[in-house]
C-alpha cells in the first residue's frame, strides 16, 4: 500500500495481521493482500481492497470474513466495505519482507 | 465482481460419497493383492489382474477424480456445477458398472453381468460428461486447462465405449484386430486420453495455486496439450492398423507431450514462494517422479533399444502398476488433504467464519498420520515393483501389507474430516 496512513488506519492494518491465509499460514497484510484501506471518521466508514493470491483461491470466504470480524472488533459500529479487486492480479513482490521470510520459513 | 470460489463449491453430498467409495475400494484392492499375489507376477491379461485393474481405473481412480472435478471445475472455470442431481445418478450408475465389471473380469465370464456392467459405465460417464460440458460451456474462461479437462472428458467417453466394445466382442467376436493390441488402445486411450490430461488440466492451475508459483511459461502447457492429442491419435490409429511406426511416433510425441507438462510442474516448484511443501504436496511431487518409470518403460517397449526378452511381461505389469499404484494413487492420495479437508471445512463452518477463533482446515487430520501413510506407501510401492520384476509372491505380499497399512490410516484420516464436529479454539 503506498499510501500515508492515518493513526486509526495504522491501527486497524495492525489489527489485520491476525488474519491469516490458511493456505500459507502468513497474515494477510504481510502477504500484500490488503491493496487499500480508507477510514472515514465522519461518515464512520472503512473501505478495504483486499486481494487472493489467486481468483480460485477456495478460502476467499473465510478471509473477507475474518477481515470483517477483526474491523468490526476494532472499529465497532463503522459500515464495512469489503471489497475484493483483482487488479493489478497478486505477485510475489507485493509480499513484506516479513511476509518472504515467513513463507521461506514454511 | 469475480464470484469466490466457494460461492461456487457444490454441497458435499455431492462430492464427498465419491471419496468414501474410492477409499473403500482402494483398501479393498490391498486386501486383493495380500490375498492373490500371484495375479501380479503372470501375464497381465489374467482374470485377476483385470479385476483389479478396473477396480483401480473405474472404483477408486475415475470415482475420486469425478469427486474432486465437482469441486474443483467451479474453482477452475469460476462458475457453479450444471447440475448435482446428474452428479449424484453419475455416482450411483458407476458404482453399480464398476462392481458388475470387476466381478465378471474375476469370473472370466464376458456376457450378461459384463454387459450390463458396461452399460451402468457408459451411463455415468454419459452423464458425467453432460454435465461438466454444460457446466463449461456457462464459463467465459477459455483458458488451457478447460481445454485439457474438456478433452480428457471426451477421451473418458472413447474410453468406455471402446471398453463396452472389447466385453461384446469378447462374448461375440466381431473385430478382427488381436484381443490384446484392442486392450492396449482401451488402456492407453484411458491412461493417457482420460488420466494424464485430466490430471494436467487440474494440476496446472491446482500446484501454481497451492505453493504460490506466478510467471509460468504456459506456452508449455498449449505445446504439451497439441503433443498428446496428436500423438495419442497416431498411436491408436497405428494399433488398430496394425502400423508399428505409427505407434513408435505416437508413442514418441505422448512421452514429449508429458516431458512439456512435467517440465511446467518443474518450473513451478522452482519458482514456488511456498518453500516447505506440506505433506499433501510433498505425495503429489513424489507422484510426479513415479511418472517417470512409466514414461521410461514406454520409450523401452516401443523402441525395441533393448531386448527385454523375458522380462517383457513382468515390465508390462510394473509398467501399469507404476500408473495406477503409484502415480495416480499417490497423486489421489496427496491431494485428498489439499481438497476434502476444505470441503468439509465449509460445510461446518459456513456462517461461523469471524464468530471466534476456527480451526483451519489442515486441522481436520492428523498430520502425524498422514506422514505414516506416506512412508509406507513409499516402501509400499517399491516392493510391489520389485516384487513383479522378480516374480516372487512372497515380496508382492509383503507390499500390500505396507499398501493396506497405508491406505488403512488413509482410510481413518478421509472419515475423520468427513466426521469432523464444529469447534471453537480459544486463544
Amino acid at each position: 500500500m503506498n499510501k500515508i496512513l492515518t493513526p486509526k488506519e495504522e491501527e486497524l492494518l495492525k489489527a489485520l495481521k491476525d488474519v491469516i491465509d490458511p493456505e500459507l499460514m502468513v497474515n494477510i497484510v504481510d502477504l500484500g493482500l490488503v491493496y487499500d484501506l480508507t477510514i472515514d471518521e465522519e461518515k464512520k466508514t472503512v473501505n478495504i481492497d483486499l486481494t487472493l493470491t489467486s481468483p480460485g483461491c477456495p478460502l476467499g470466504d473465510m478471509i473477507t470474513e475474518d477481515t470483517r470480524q477483526m474491523t468490526d472488533s476494532v472499529l465497532p459500529g463503522y459500515e464495512i466495505d469489503i471489497k475484493l479487486v483483482w487488479n493489478p492480479p497478486w505477485s510475489f513482490e507485493m509480499m513484506t519482507e516479513d511476509g518472504r521470510n515467513a513463507l521461506y520459513r514454511r | 465482481m469475480q464470484q469466490l470460489a466457494s460461492q461456487n463449491a457444490p454441497s458435499p453430498g455431492v462430492v464427498v460419497p465419491h471419496f468414501i467409495f474410492g477409499a473403500v475400494v482402494w483398501l479393498c484392492v490391498t486386501i486383493l493383492i495380500i490375498s492373490f499375489p500371484g495375479a501380479f507376477v503372470q501375464h497381465y491379461f489374467n482374470p485377476r489382474l483385470l479385476s483389479i485393474t478396473h477396480l483401480l481405473a473405474l472404483g477408486w481412480i475415475t470415482m475420486i477424480i469425478f469427486g474432486a472435478l465437482y469441486q474443483l471445475v467451479p474453482v477452475i472455470l469460476e462458475i457453479k456445477l450444471f447440475s448435482e442431481k446428474l452428479s449424484v445418478t453419475s455416482f450411483v450408475s458407476l458404482a453399480i458398472g464398476c462392481i458388475l465389471i470387476s466381478v465378471s473380469f474375476w469370473k472370466f465370464q464376458f456376457s450378461g453381468m459384463m454387459h450390463a456392467g458396461a452399460t451402468f459405465a457408459v451411463i455415468a460417464v454419459s452423464l458425467f460428461a453432460v454435465n461438466i460440458f454444460a457446466t463449461a460451456r456457462n464459463s467465459a474462461k477459455k483458458t488451457i486447462e478447460r481445454k485439457f479437462i474438456l478433452t480428457s472428458v471426451v477421451w473418458l467417453v472413447f474410453t468406455v465405449s471402446a471398453g463396452m466394445t472389447l466385453a461384446i466382442n469378447l462374448s461375440s467376436p466381431f473385430l478382427e484386430v488381436s484381443h490384446l493390441e484392442l486392450l492396449k488402445l482401451h488402456a492407453h486411450a484411458g491412461i493417457v486420453g482420460w488420466f494424464m490430461q485430466l490430471i494436467i488440466g487440474v494440476s496446472s492451475k491446482l500446484i501454481p495455486m497451492f505453493i504460490v508459483s506466478h510467471h509460468l511459461n504456459e506456452n508449455k502447457l498449449r505445446i504439451s496439450y497439441y503433443l498428446i492429442n496428436i500423438g495419442l491419435l497416431s498411436f491408436i490409429i497405428s494399433l488398430f492398423l496394425e502400423y508399428t511406426p505409427g505407434v513408435l511416433f505416437g508413442v514418441i510425441l505422448v512421452v514429449a507431450g508429458i516431458s512439456f507438462f512435467l517440465s511446467f510442474v518443474y518450473e513451478a516448484y522452482k519458482k514456488r514462494v511456498k518453500r516447505n511443501l506440506d505433506l499433501g504436496m510433498k505425495q503429489s511431487m513424489i507422484a510426479f517422479l513415479m511418472l517417470l518409470i512409466p514414461v521410461l518403460l514406454s520409450l523401452v517397449f516401443v523402441s525395441e533399444l533393448w531386448d527385454t526378452g523375458k522380462l517383457t511381461i513382468p515390465l508390462a505389469v510394473a509398467y501399469g502398476s507404476t500408473i495406477f499404484i503409484g502415480f495416480i494413487t499417490s497423486l489421489i492420495m496427496g491431494q485428498t488433504y489439499k481438497t476434502l479437508p476444505f470441503i468439509i471445512w465449509l460445510k461446518v463452518y459456513r456462517g461461523k467464519v469471524g464468530k471466534g477463533k476456527l480451526p483451519f482446515p489442515k486441522d481436520l487430520y492428523s498430520e502425524k498420520l498422514a506422514d505414516f501413510q506416506l512412508w509406507t506407501f513409499i516402501p509400499g510401492f517399491a516392493t510391489l515393483i520389485v516384487g513383479i520384476i522378480l516374480l516372487n509372491k512372497i515380496i508382492v505380499t509383503i507390499s500390500g501389507i505396507l499398501l493396506l497399512i497405508s491406505v488403512s490410516i488413509y482410510f481413518f484420516n478421509l472419515m475423520k474430516i468427513i466426521l469432523h464436529k464444529p469447534i471453537t479454539l480459544h486463544e
